[in-house]
C-alpha cells in the first residue's frame, strides 16, 4: 500500500508541478512581449480604442510594481477564481467561458464516449487479425481518417449531409424558439454531424493505441501458455487478452479528454457551435488576450485534472503498480 | 536500409508515390501552376476551362495556389518535425545513456511538458508572437519532441548494456565519442521512424493552427487556403472547390508520410506502443 | 611481480530503495595471475565469472577490494589514468556479433582502436597495412573487410574480435567464453587461434567458462569460482 501512496504523491508532483508551470507561463508571456505589456495583458481592441480606460487601469494591474509582487496578486485573483476581464464582451472572463464551457462539454462528453469505444473494438480486431487483409483494411481506414484535418471532415460533412442532402442542419446548438423535449430533440439533431465527426478523430486516436498494446500482449508468453493449453481462440481472446489489454480502459478514456478538446475547439469552429471553440476564434481575431489567457487556463486545468483522474484509476485497477513505475 | 527494401509493402508504396507526387509539385511549383497565385483577378469563379479550380476572393487562382502551397505546407512540416525530433533525440540520448539523475531529470521534464495540452499552449504562443513561418516551427518543434525522447530512450538503454559498447568502453573512449559514433547510428532506424510521422503530425498542426488565424498570412500554405475559405465566405457561400483541394492535399500528403512512417515502425516492432502520435 | 592481483574484491548489487536488498556477485575474492600464464576460471551459469572479468578491466566499478595490474592499483584510478591503462587490458565478449558495432564494416572496426590513436599516430596507408596484416594473422580473408557483421559466421566474428584486439596490442586479455555460441567445428579452430595468439604475442589470459573440457584445454592452471569466491587449483 505505502508503494501505490508512494506512486500517487509522485504523479500529483508532477500535476502540481505542470499547473504551476502553466499559471507561470500565462502569467511571464504577456509580460515578455515586446512592446507596451498592456497590449499583451488587455486586448489589442481596448488598447487602441480607449486610452484613457488604459491610464485608469495601469494602478489597478500594478504594472509598476515588483514582479514578484505582481505575481502573487495574480495568484492571489487566480485562487479566487478572478480570471480578468473581457473587454470585448464586457463581462468578467470566467462568466463568459462558464457560459459557453457547457456546450463544449455537451460535445466532447458523447465524442469521447464513443470515439473511445469504437477505436478499441476495432483497434483489438485488427491487432487479434494482426497482419491479415482484414487487419490492412481496417488499419489503412483509420491511418486515411488520422490523416484527415478533423475540422476539413467537418466541412466535409456539412457539405454532403446538410448542404446537399439536407439530413441535418448547418450550424448552432439549436434553432431557436423551442422549449423543453422539443429543443432537446433540436440540439440532438445539430449535435448529429459534430459529435460524429469528433468520434471518428477520436476513435483514430484509440484505434493505433489498442492495436499495438493487443498485438504486444498477443506475443507475451501467458497467451503462447493459454494456447498450448488448448483454449478456443475466443477463450484466449476475451479471457486474457483483452482483460489485460483493456486495463487501461478507463483511464485511455480519461486521456482522450485532452486530446479531444484540441480537436474539438476546431470542430466548433465550423459548425458555429457557441462552445469554447468559437468562443477561443473571437477572442483570437480580436486579440482579446485576458479572455485567450482565460480559456487557455482552464481548458489546461480540465485536461490536467482528466489525467490525474487517470492516473488514480490506474493505480486503483492495476495490482502491478509499484513505486516508481512510469505510466 | 537493405531491409526496408526488402519489405516494401504496398501500402507503404502507396504512401512513397504520393509522397513524390508532392515533393515534385513543391519542386517543379513554377513550371506547373498557370498562374502567378499572387496575381489578383475575377473573385469566387467557380472551375473552368481557365481556371480547373476556380479562383478564390482576391480573383487569384486556387489550383496555382495548391501547386506553390506544397511548398510552404512540406517546409513548415520538415522543418517543426526536424527541430522536434532534434530535440527529442538529444534528450532520449542523453537521458538512456547518462541514466541515474541526469535521466531522472530529462524524463520527468518529459513527462510534464506531455502533460500540458499542446494546441491550446500553442494557440496562446502563437496569439502573442508575430504569425510567422519560423514562430510556428519553433512553436511546433518546442512541444512535439516528447514522444521522440521517450523512444529514442528505450533504444538506447537497450543498447548500451550490448558487448560493442563496453567494447569500446574498453578502447577508452569517452562517453560524447561512444554517444555520437556508436550509439546514435543504432538509432537512426527508430529516429526516422518518428522523423516521418512527426512531419504528418507538423503539417496537420499547421494547417490547424492556420485555420485558427494564427498562421502567416504572408504565405500561402494549405493551411491558410482552407482558413481564408472558411473565414471568407467560401464555407458558408459553399464554394466547394476552394475549401474542397486544399484538404484533399493536406489529407494525401500526411496520409503519404503515415503509411510511411507507419510502415518503417511496424519493421521496428517498437516495444513502445505503434502509435503515429 | 604477478601481472594480475586481486585482493578481497568484493561487489554487491543493490535492489530496493527502502528495502535494501543485497546480491552478493563477489564476495572476497582473491587470486593472482602470472605474466605469461592462462588461468582458467570454472563455475556455474551466473555464479559471477562474469561479473569477475569486468570488474578486472574495471568495466564495473568494484564494491570494496583491490585489483593491481602491473603492481598499479585500478580501483584507485582517476578515468584519465585508467585510460592510459586500458589499451593493456582487453576483453573477447562471448556473443562476436554483438561485440561488433552492427552499423560499421569489419574494416571499420578493426581499425577504430588506430583512429583513436591507441597506437601512435597512424597515416592511411600504415593503418591499411597494419589491417591487412592483423586479417591475415586471425584467418580471414580481405573481402571480409567491406561486409557487416550481419553477413559473417559467429566464427568469422570472433576472428574480427581477435583482430581488434591485436590491434590494440594489449598484454593481458579476458575471454568471457569466447566459443560457447559458436558451433562445436568452429569452436575447436577459435580455440587454435587462440592459443596461437597467446604463444605468438606472449598474452597473460583468463579463461572464463563453463566447459570443463575447453578450460581443461587452454589453461596452465584453473580457479573454481563458487559462491562469490574463488578457490584455485594447482
Amino acid at each position: 500500500m505505502t508503494d501505490r501512496t508512494g506512486y500517487l504523491a509522485c504523479q500529483s508532483l508532477r500535476y502540481a508541478i505542470s499547473l504551476f508551470i502553466i499559471v507561470t507561463l500565462v502569467f511571464l508571456i504577456p509580460r515578455m512581449m515586446p512592446g507596451d505589456p498592456f497590449i499583451s495583458l488587455l486586448g489589442e481592441e481596448v488598447y487602441y480604442r480607449s486610452p484613457e480606460l488604459v491610464e485608469g487601469l495601469k494602478a489597478q494591474y500594478g504594472l509598476d510594481r515588483p514582479i514578484a509582487e505582481q505575481y502573487l496578486s495574480y495568484l492571489n485573483n487566480l485562487a479566487k477564481g478572478n480570471l480578468g476581464y473581457s473587454f470585448h464582451y464586457s463581462q468578467p472572463v470566467w462568466e463568459v467561458i462558464a457560459y459557453k464551457m457547457k456546450w463544449t462539454f455537451v460535445l466532447l462528453i458523447p465524442s469521447v464516449i464513443l470515439g473511445a469505444i469504437f477505436g478499441i473494438v476495432m483497434g483489438a480486431a485488427a491487432g487479434w487479425w494482426r497482419g491479415s487483409g482484414r487487419d490492412t483494411g481496417i488499419t489503412s481506414l483509420f491511418l486515411f481518417i488520422y490523416s484527415l484535418p478533423h475540422y476539413w471532415l467537418a466541412m466535409l460533412s456539412v457539405l454532403i449531409f446538410a448542404f446537399c442532402l439536407e439530413l441535418f442542419p448547418l450550424s448552432g446548438i439549436t434553432g431557436g424558439g423551442l422549449a423543453g423535449l422539443a429543443k432537446l430533440r433540436d440540439v440532438l439533431w445539430h449535435m448529429a454531424l459534430p459529435v460524429s465527426v469528433l468520434t471518428l478523430f477520436g476513435a483514430a486516436y484509440n484505434f493505433f493505441i489498442m492495436r499495438s498494446s493487443v498485438v504486444q500482449i498477443s506475443g507475451e508468453g501467458f497467451v503462447l501458455t493459454a494456447r498450448a493449453k488448448g483454449l478456443r481462440e475466443r477463450d484466449v481472446l476475451f479471457k486474457h487478452v483483452l482483460r489485460n489489454a483493456m486495463l487501461p480502459l478507463v483511464t485511455v478514456i480519461a486521456l482522450d479528454f485532452g486530446f479531444m478538446v484540441s480537436g474539438a475547439l476546431l470542430v466548433e469552429i465550423v459548425f458555429s457551435w457557441g462552445g469554447m471553440g468559437t468562443l477561443i476564434y473571437d477572442a483570437v481575431f480580436a486579440r482579446d488576450y485576458p479572455l485567450l489567457h482565460g480559456s487557455f487556463l482552464v481548458i489546461a486545468a480540465c485536461v490536467l485534472a482528466a489525467n490525474f483522474l487517470a492516473d488514480l484509476l490506474y493505480a486503483v485497477l492495476d495490482p502491478r503498480i509499484r513505486g516508481g513505475v512510469q505510466a | 536500409m537493405n531491409e526496408f527494401a526488402r519489405n516494401l509493402s504496398w501500402p507503404v508504396l502507396f504512401g512513397l508515390l504520393l509522397l513524390s507526387l508532392f515533393m515534385i509539385l513543391a519542386a517543379l511549383a513554377p513550371l506547373i501552376a498557370p498562374y502567378d497565385p499572387w496575381e489578383p483577378g475575377r473573385p469566387f469563379l467557380p472551375p473552368s476551362g481557365t481556371h480547373p479550380f476556380g479562383t478564390n476572393d482576391i480573383g487569384q487562382d486556387i489550383f496555382s495556389e495548391l501547386v506553390f502551397g506544397a511548398r510552404i505546407s512540406l517546409f513548415v512540416g520538415f522543418f517543426a518535425s526536424f527541430v522536434s525530433v532534434a530535440i527529442g533525440t538529444l534528450i532520449g540520448l542523453f537521458s538512456g545513456y547518462l541514466r541515474g539523475a541526469a535521466d531522472e531529470v530529462l524524463m520527468g521534464a518529459t513527462d510534464i511538458v506531455l502533460i500540458i495540452p499542446a494546441l491550446p499552449l500553442m494557440i496562446i504562443l502563437a496569439a502573442h508572437t508575430s504569425p510567422s513561418i519560423w514562430n510556428i516551427v519553433i512553436v511546433i518543434g518546442a512541444l512535439w519532441w516528447t514522444s521522440t525522447a521517450r523512444v529514442v530512450r528505450s533504444r538506447v538503454l537497450q543498447l548500451r548494456e550490448m558487448p560493442f559498447v563496453e567494447a569500446a568502453r574498453g578502447l577508452g573512449a569517452g562517453d560524447c565519442y561512444i554517444v555520437f559514433k556508436h550509439i546514435l547510428p543504432n538509432t537512426l532506424q527508430v529516429i526516422m521512424a518518428k522523423f516521418i510521422l512527426a512531419v504528418a503530425g507538423a503539417m496537420l498542426t499547421e494547417a490547424s493552427l492556420s485555420f485558427l488565424g494564427l498562421g502567416d498570412s504572408m504565405q500561402k500554405s494549405w493551411g491558410m487556403m482552407l482558413s481564408y475559405a472558411f473565414s471568407r465566405g467560401g464555407f458558408i457561400n459553399g464554394y466547394w472547390w476552394w475549401y474542397l483541394p486544399p484538404g484533399i492535399c493536406i489529407s494525401l500528403a500526411v496520409l503519404g508520410f503515415v503509411l510511411i512512417g507507419f510502415g518503417l515502425e511496424e519493421l521496428n516492432q517498437d516495444e513502445t506502443a505503434v502509435n503515429p502520435l | 611481480m604477478h601481472l594480475i592481483e586481486v585482493l578481497d574484491l568484493k561487489k554487491y548489487y543493490s535492489t530496493g530503495f527502502i528495502n535494501r536488498q543485497y546480491t552478493k556477485a563477489i564476495d572476497g575474492a582473491s587470486f593472482c595471475i602470472e605474466r605469461g600464464e592462462t588461468l582458467g576460471l570454472l563455475g556455474e551459469s551466473g555464479c559471477g565469472k562474469t561479473t569477475l572479468g569486468r570488474l578486472l578491466l574495471r568495466l564495473i566499478e568494484p564494491t570494496s577490494g583491490k585489483i593491481s595490474f602491473d603492481g598499479t592499483d585500478i580501483t584507485r584510478l582517476s578515468r584519465k589514468g585508467m585510460r592510459s591503462l586500458r589499451p593493456r587490458m582487453q576483453m573477447i565478449f562471448q556473443d562476436p556479433e554483438s561485440s561488433l558495432d552492427p552499423r560499421m564494416r569489419i574494416r571499420e572496426s578493426i581499425a577504430e582502436p588506430f583512429k583513436l590513436g591507441l597506437r601512435g599516430k597512424m597515416s592511411r596507408s600504415e593503418m591499411d597495412e597494419n589491417i591487412m596484416g592483423l586479417i591475415e594473422t586471425v584467418g580471414l580473408n580481405p573481402e571480409h573487410l567491406n561486409r557487416y557483421p550481419y553477413q559473417l559466421s559467429g566464427g568469422q566474428n570472433q576472428r574480427v574480435a581477435l583482430a581488434r584486439i591485436l590491434a590494440i596490442n594489449p598484454e593481458f586479455i579476458v575471454a568471457d567464453e569466447p566459443t560457447a555460441s559458436l558451433d562445436v567445428s568452429v569452436q575447436a579452430q577459435i580455440l587454435h587461434l587462440m592459443m596461437d595468439l597467446k604463444r605468438e604475442f606472449g598474452l597473460t589470459m583468463l579463461f572464463i567458462s563453463h566447459d570443463m573440457e575447453v578450460v581443461r584445454h587452454m589453461s596452465d592452471r584453473i580457479a573454481f569460482m563458487e559462491k562469490g569466491r574463488v578457490v584455485l587449483e594447482g
